[in-house]
C-alpha cells in the first residue's frame, strides 16, 4: 500500500463512529461500486487506543483504501472496516493487513512459523501452494 | 536434533531435523522431557486429515525444561520445569479474555485452511497438521513455545514429571467436558470412551459432585483403571445393554451429560460399524460419529452432550432430528488448556487426580514408531505411549 499522510479521524466520543477518507486526489482506477468489497476484524482494544496506534500496514493506504472504525458491541473492542476504493490493491493485501495489524494491535507482534522440518514432494505441493497463500490470508 | 516425524500415511520415522529457534520475543524453548500418544495422532498417522506434509513432527502433550528465553519472556526462567498446553494462545484477544484458549485469533500462523473449511480459524496446536498452523510438534528433543508467558506452566516440585504430563493436554480436555458440559452436583455422568481423556472427564465428573458417573468402553483394563482411579461405574458395551442400563441407572431419566471421549475413528458393533466405516474408506464422510449418536439418543430430553473427540470434517446420518425435538444443548471444543492446567496442577499436588498409571508404555523416542504401533492396536493392554527424548 502506497505511503502517505492520510489517515484524519473525526472526533470519536466513547460509542460515537469514527469515518475516514482518502483525501488526496485519485489515482488508479476507481474500482465500480458494485464490486467493491469490504472487510473487516474486530481488535479487543478500544477505539482510541487503535486510532492512535495504527500498525503501519494499515495506516499506509493512501487513496487505495477506506478506513473506517467502530466500536464493537458488548465490550469486544474496535471494528476496522476497510474498502477497496480503486484496484491498487487486493483484497488479499487488505485480508493480511488486517490480520497481521490486529495481532500488532492485541500482542505487540505477529507470530512467525517455526523452523521447517518438512521435505517438499508431488504429494505436498498443493499443501504447501496453500499454506503460503494461506499465510497471507486474514482472520475475515 | 531427533524427532518423530511423519513420512507418509501410517509411515513414520524418526530421524534428524534442524534445531527450533526463537522466532518471536515472547518464545521460549524447551528441552522435552517425556512426551505422550494421544489418540487424535492416530487421525494424522492415518491420512484421516489430509493437511500433513513428510517430514512433519508429532505430538502435543509433553512436559520439559526451559532452555532458552525469549527477549519478552516473563513469567519463565532458563532451568523451569514447565508442562505447555497443546494449543497456543496469546491471552489478549477476545475470545482468551474470554478463556476460551483453543479460540485465539493470533496464535494460528496458517488461518486460511480451517477458515476455510469452517467458516472461523481455530488457534494453532502443536504437531497437529498445517490446517493447525504447521508447528513442529513435541516428540523431539527440542521444541519452540510462542506466548510462553500464557502457555506454559510451572509445575510444582510435588507433581512428579509423569503425573504433570497428563495436564498438557488430556487432564485438561476431559476437565473441559465436564466443567463446559455443565456438570452439578447430584447430575448423572456418562462418557464414552475410557482412554486418557474419558478416564479425565470421569474423574472431573466426580470432583464436581455428580452422583454417579457411568464410562463406557469395549476394552477391559480401561475400564477398570476407569473404576479404581476415576470412581466410575463401567458398562461393556460389547457385553451389556448400554442404553438400557444408563436409563436404569438414572432413574428412566436418562444421564443428565453426555460427555463423548471417542473421536473421527469410533468403532460399535453392528451395521452402523460397517457402513461408517465404508462411507470413511470411500471418503464419503470424513469422519464416524457413532458415539455421538448414542450420546445424543441416551441424554435426557434438555440435557446436555458434549463433544471431546477430534473431529475434522463431515458426517452423514447425524440424528439432528433428536437433538432439536428432546431440547439438547451440543457443544464441543479443542481443549482450553491454559484456562485448566494451573488448578490441575493443585489437585495433582493433593493427589486428588491421579495420571501415572495412564502410561502403561514408557520407551526412548527411537522406539516411537513401535509405540505407536502398539498404542493404535491397543496391544499389550496399552492406554497411553510415553516417550523419553532426551
Amino acid at each position: 500500500m502506497r505511503r502517505s499522510t492520510w489517515l484524519t479521524f473525526g472526533a470519536a466520543g466513547v460509542g460515537g463512529l469514527v469515518a475516514t477518507r482518502a483525501v488526496v486526489g485519485r489515482r488508479g482506477r476507481a474500482v465500480p461500486a458494485a464490486s467493491r468489497s469490504a472487510h473487516a476484524v474486530t481488535v479487543a482494544r478500544p477505539v482510541d487506543y487503535v486510532a492512535a496506534h495504527m500498525p503501519e500496514e494499515l495506516a499506509d493506504g493512501g487513496d487505495a483504501v477506506e478506513v473506517r472504525l467502530r466500536e464493537a458491541p458488548g465490550d469486544r473492542g474496535t471494528e476496522i472496516h476497510v474498502r477497496r476504493a480503486n484496484d491498487e490493491v487486493s483484497d488479499d493485501d487488505i485480508r493480511e493487513a488486517l490480520r497481521t495489524g490486529k495481532s500488532r494491535l492485541e500482542t505487540g507482534d505477529v507470530l512467525q512459523p517455526g523452523v521447517a522440518t518438512t521435505t517438499p514432494t508431488m504429494l505436498n505441493r498443493g499443501l504447501r501452494a496453500v499454506t503460503r497463500r494461506g499465510r497471507r490470508k486474514g482472520l475475515l | 536434533m531427533k524427532a518423530l516425524q511423519w513420512q507418509g500415511v501410517n509411515e513414520l520415522a524418526v530421524g534428524e531435523v534442524p534445531d527450533p529457534q526463537i522466532r518471536n520475543s515472547g518464545d521460549v524453548i524447551v528441552k522435552v522431557r517425556q512426551t505422550v500418544t494421544c489418540g487424535s495422532d492416530l487421525h494424522l498417522i492415518g491420512g484421516y486429515i489430509p493437511f500433513m506434509e513428510k517430514g512433519d513432527v508429532l505430538g502435543h502433550e509433553f512436559i520439559g525444561e526451559v532452555v532458552e528465553v525469549g527477549a519478552e519472556v516473563q513469567r519463565h526462567h532458563v532451568g523451569d520445569r514447565v508442562v505447555v498446553s497443546s494449543f497456543i494462545a496469546c491471552g489478549k484477544c477476545w475470545f482468551c479474555r474470554q478463556n476460551l484458549f483453543s479460540l485465539c485469533d493470533n496464535g494460528n500462523t496458517n488461518p486460511a485452511i480451517t477458515e476455510t473449511l469452517w467458516g472461523h480459524a481455530a488457534s494453532g496446536c502443536f504437531g497437529y497438521s498445517h490446517a493447525m498452523g504447521g508447528n513442529p510438534g513435541s516428540h523431539a528433543q527440542y521444541i519452540r513455545v510462542p506466548f510462553a508467558d500464557v502457555g506454559a506452566f510451572t509445575v510444582p516440585d510435588a507433581v512428579s514429571d509423569e503425573r504433570a504430563l497428563f495436564a498438557s493436554d488430556s487432564a485438561s480436555t476431559g476437565w473441559m467436558g465436564a466443567d463446559l458440559g455443565g456438570v452439578q452436583p447430584g447430575d448423572v455422568v456418562a462418557v464414552w470412551g475410557a482412554g486418557a481423556v474419558g478416564q479425565m472427564a470421569a474423574r472431573a465428573a466426580v470432583l464436581l459432585g455428580a452422583d454417579r458417573v457411568i464410562i463406557i468402553d469395549r476394552f477391559d483394563v480401561r475400564l477398570h483403571q476407569a473404576e479404581k482411579y476415576a470412581g466410575a461405574e463401567t458398562l461393556n458395551y460389547e457385553h451389556d445393554d448400554v442404553a438400557g442400563e444408563l436409563r436404569e441407572r438414572s432413574g428412566g431419566r436418562g444421564p443428565d451429560v453426555c460427555i463423548e471421549a471417542v473421536g473421527m475413528e469410533a468403532h460399535t458393533p453392528g451395521v452402523q460399524f460397517r457402513y461408517d466405516q465404508l462411507k470413511q474408506q470411500l471418503r464419503l464422510q470424513t469422519d464416524r460419529p457413532a458415539a455421538v449418536r448414542d450420546a445424543i439418543h441416551a441424554c435426557r430430553k434438555g440435557g446436555s452432550v458434549f463433544v471431546l473427540g477430534v473431529y475434522a470434517g463431515f458426517v452423514d446420518k447425524f440424528p439432528l432430528g433428536a437433538l432439536m425435538n428432546k431440547g439438547l444443548t451440543v457443544r464441543g471444543a479443542q481443549m482450553h488448556g491454559q484456562r485448566y492446567i494451573p488448578m490441575l496442577l493443585d489437585r495433582m499436588a493433593r493427589d486428588e487426580l491421579v495420571t501415572e498409571h495412564l502410561a502403561t508404555h514408557v520407551m526412548p523416542l527411537d522406539k516411537a514408531p513401535d509405540g505407536y504401533r502398539i498404542f493404535k492396536e491397543k496391544r499389550d493392554d496399552c492406554v497411553r505411549a510415553v516417550f523419553l527424548p532426551n
